[in-house]
């Protein structure tokens, strides 16, 4: 029987508590999460089953003094496994918990996480979304040679990926701040 | 006091006030997360991206200041501003108790 398996798994930008579950479910059926690669290869372990808490951190301030970030969630019984295009990946088992433990233990500090990952993920998509993409989308579309048809496709194809991503982006911090009123 | 500190920490959110409480005397993360869950017999854990994301803010912020690093640990103590929020805080809570008693049960 095999003791490692890739998996492939793609997830935007906000869909954190997703990929934390994912984690998380692998764990329990057996499977402990190694280490992820672009463009979303994530490689397991075969282990026992157990319930184990996956959670990821965006904090550019905590990777700049990274021992002292570490030590803390360390200290608090949080293994680091790594770094991921600005998500710090943690995890600790249930057993070790008294009821359910989260990194983040009231909205306030969950809304200013999210608020982070807007600054330092969301910004320099906007910016490509209207400098590049838009222009792009434009210029192709307009002439209609046949040339164009290849880029107008590809640049429409990025754009509703953005549309999707910029969506959600946005619901989830909604629904965020109305659980904050 | 300007009124951006008055209005991110009065009133403080229960994590903040905890924080501050305990830095009154200098102590790390850790051994913050450890005196509250003690104070409040478990009622209040703080989690690490809480504490590590509100310790920076009241670092920038003013309230608190780094004094030493002890085996990778930071140890914080709190500042003068820190210990006029604090003593809202302490008024607003005062108030609150006054009241429960005069009008509430």
């Amino acid at each position: 029987m095999k003791d490692t398996k890739v998996m492939f798994r793609f997830y935007t930008i906000p869909e954190y508590v997703k990929e934390q579950d994912f984690l998380c479910d692998q764990h329990k059926k057996g499977w402990a999460f190694r280490r992820v690669y672009f463009p979303g290869l994530y490689v397991f372990s075969r282990c026992e089953g157990e319930d184990v808490v996956y959670q990821l951190d965006y904090n550019q301030e905590g990777r700049a003094e990274k021992q002292a970030y570490l030590r803390l969630f360390e200290d608090c019984g949080w293994e680091y496994i790594q770094d991921f295009f600005g998500y710090s990946y943690f995890r600790k088992p249930a057993a070790q918990m008294q009821g359910k433990e989260e990194i983040y233990c009231d909205d306030g500090s969950r809304l200013a996480m999210i608020e982070r990952v807007f600054k330092g993920r969301m910004i320099p998509l906007l910016v490509l979304f209207f400098l590049v993409i838009i222009p792009q989308l434009v210029l192709h579309g307009s002439g209609m040679r046949s040339a164009n048809q290849f880029f107008f496709g590809l640049f429409s194809g990025l754009f509703f990926v953005y549309i999707v991503i910029f969506i959600q982006f946005g619901l989830q911090y909604w629904n965020m701040r109305k659980r904050l009123r | 006091m300007d009124s951006h500190i008055r209005k991110v920490y009065v009133p403080m959110t229960e994590t903040g006030f905890y924080i501050l409480l305990c830095l009154q005397k200098p102590m790390h993360g850790y051994a913050i997360v450890q005196k509250v869950d003690s104070l409040t017999d478990g009622v209040v854990r703080i989690g690490a991206g809480t504490l590590y994301g509100s310790l920076s803010k009241m670092e920038k912020d003013g309230l608190i200041r780094f004094v030493d690093e002890q085996d990778k640990r930071k140890i914080y103590q709190i500042t003068e501003l820190g210990s006029d929020v604090l003593a809202l805080e302490k008024k607003r809570i005062e108030r609150m108790c006054r009241n429960l008693e005069e009008v509430g049960q």
